[in-house]
């Protein structure tokens, strides 16, 4: 059993919480998905981590929202925000339930996965080769979400998984990296990253 | 593997596949529908929610009845996991899209993007005179003609998550947010015989 903090009130923003809430359950959906389709272990691991973490910004919002209430109008206008918050929550649990199919060692029939790796255009994992023009490249240099509608959603890095990787993370060699988006985009990136093309195109 | 076996595997993934797709894509809408207050889209949620509810009993029902060895059971059984958290997930995407169904006053704590909220939604059906039918998204070039989004596909019960590589057909109805001046551009681009109805 992890231990649980005490969760103290801090003072952030009901909006920039329920945004942090929204953005993490959904790149844990992602996440999970790739630890059961590459099957890796500490991928999923670090889904589980980062329920614990949406949990504590639940607790946070509920506070301020607790706090926001005078009366029973600011109620009637608050309870949406407790109900949204509440979905995302639900959301990254869900999250949270495919990673434990890996960490409890259940694991999806391997032929299903061979064929859903084939099938699945949204995700994709690639290992950055010494010879592919990305390595030594910032994220932000990249722009990748601009040129072909992707993102890195985790770098695999000496041991680490590095989640939701910022704009000034550089990429090194031999990283593996986990990316998400439009299926052109993402078999375009894998063939940089694995040193098949050596053109960043506009 | 016979190949009765591996068509079964396929069979499976792409149920899965369909289950995925549709729990994420009523994610998009369930938010998407918050933050332009659309009942429209919510009701698409909603209607998409009973239908992920059958999707996923047929799931079930093939992943029970494929005839798995006893040292196959695990595999199988995170297979019926995988089905399970795509219906909590598309349950979320139902309650997130009931906020703007019940008429709460959308909160400005709820808008959680910086696009502009002014925007519409509508939903066109293409018929066969329409330009679009048998192009792809990518061909089609919605956006630059009409200014309006394509949101998702509903072809029949199912609802498509719009890639650049899906293909229009006749029939489909197009579900699109954008500046109210784009709908008209959009029903005449779908529907083309739409201006001389009454």
């Amino acid at each position: 059993m992890p231990r649980l903090e005490k969760i103290e009130y801090k003072p952030i923003p009901a909006r920039e919480l329920l945004v942090e809430m929204k953005n993490l359950s959904e790149l844990m959906i992602d996440l999970a998905y790739s630890a059961v389709l590459f099957n890796d272990k500490e991928l999923a691991e670090d889904v589980l981590e980062l329920e614990n973490r949406v949990d504590t910004l639940a607790y946070l919002l509920d506070m301020e929202v607790m706090l926001a209430t005078r009366d029973a109008k600011d109620a009637e206008a608050l309870v949406g925000v407790s109900t949204v918050a509440s979905a995302a929550d639900k959301i990254s649990d869900a999250a949270a339930d495919i990673a434990a199919i890996v960490t409890q060692n259940i694991g999806v029939h391997p032929i299903v996965s061979e064929i859903f790796k084939k099938v699945e255009e949204r995700l994709m994992r690639a290992k950055v080769n010494e010879n592919s023009i990305i390595v030594g490249k910032l994220i932000d240099e990249l722009d990748l979400a601009a040129r072909m509608g992707v993102d890195i959603i985790a770098i695999h890095r000496n041991k680490d998984w590095i989640i939701n990787p910022k704009e000034n993370e550089r990429i090194k060699r031999d990283d593996i990296l986990i990316a998400r988006g439009a299926p052109s985009g993402i078999n375009e990136f894998k063939e940089l990253a694995e040193g098949k093309r050596q053109k960043l195109e506009d | 593997m016979s190949n009765k076996q591996q068509k079964k595997f396929e069979e499976i993934v792409e149920r899965f596949v369909e289950l995925k797709d549709t729990s994420e894509l009523m994610i998009d809408l369930a938010y998407s529908s918050l933050l332009l207050n659309s009942k429209e889209l919510a009701e698409e949620v909603q209607r998409l929610e009973e239908y992920v509810d059958k999707l996923h009993t047929d799931f079930e029902l093939l992943v029970l009845s494929s005839k798995f060895k006893k040292e196959e059971a695990r595999g199988f059984l995170g297979l019926i996991r995988l089905g399970v958290v795509t219906e909590k997930i598309s349950d979320a995407a139902a309650e997130i899209a009931e906020v703007v169904l019940r008429g709460i006053e959308p909160h400005s704590v709820l808008k959680l993007s910086i696009e502009e909220a002014e925007e519409t939604v509508t939903h066109v059906r293409v018929n066969e005179k329409s330009s679009l039918v048998n192009k792809t998204l990518r061909e089609a070039r919605i956006p630059e003609e009409t200014g309006m989004w394509v949101l998702a596909i509903r072809r029949g019960a199912k609802c498509i998550r719009p890639k650049p590589d899906s293909k229009i057909e006749v029939g489909d109805v197009l579900i699109a947010s954008g500046y109210a001046d784009g709908e008209e551009d959009l029903k005449k681009l779908a529907s083309p015989s739409f201006s001389q109805l009454p």
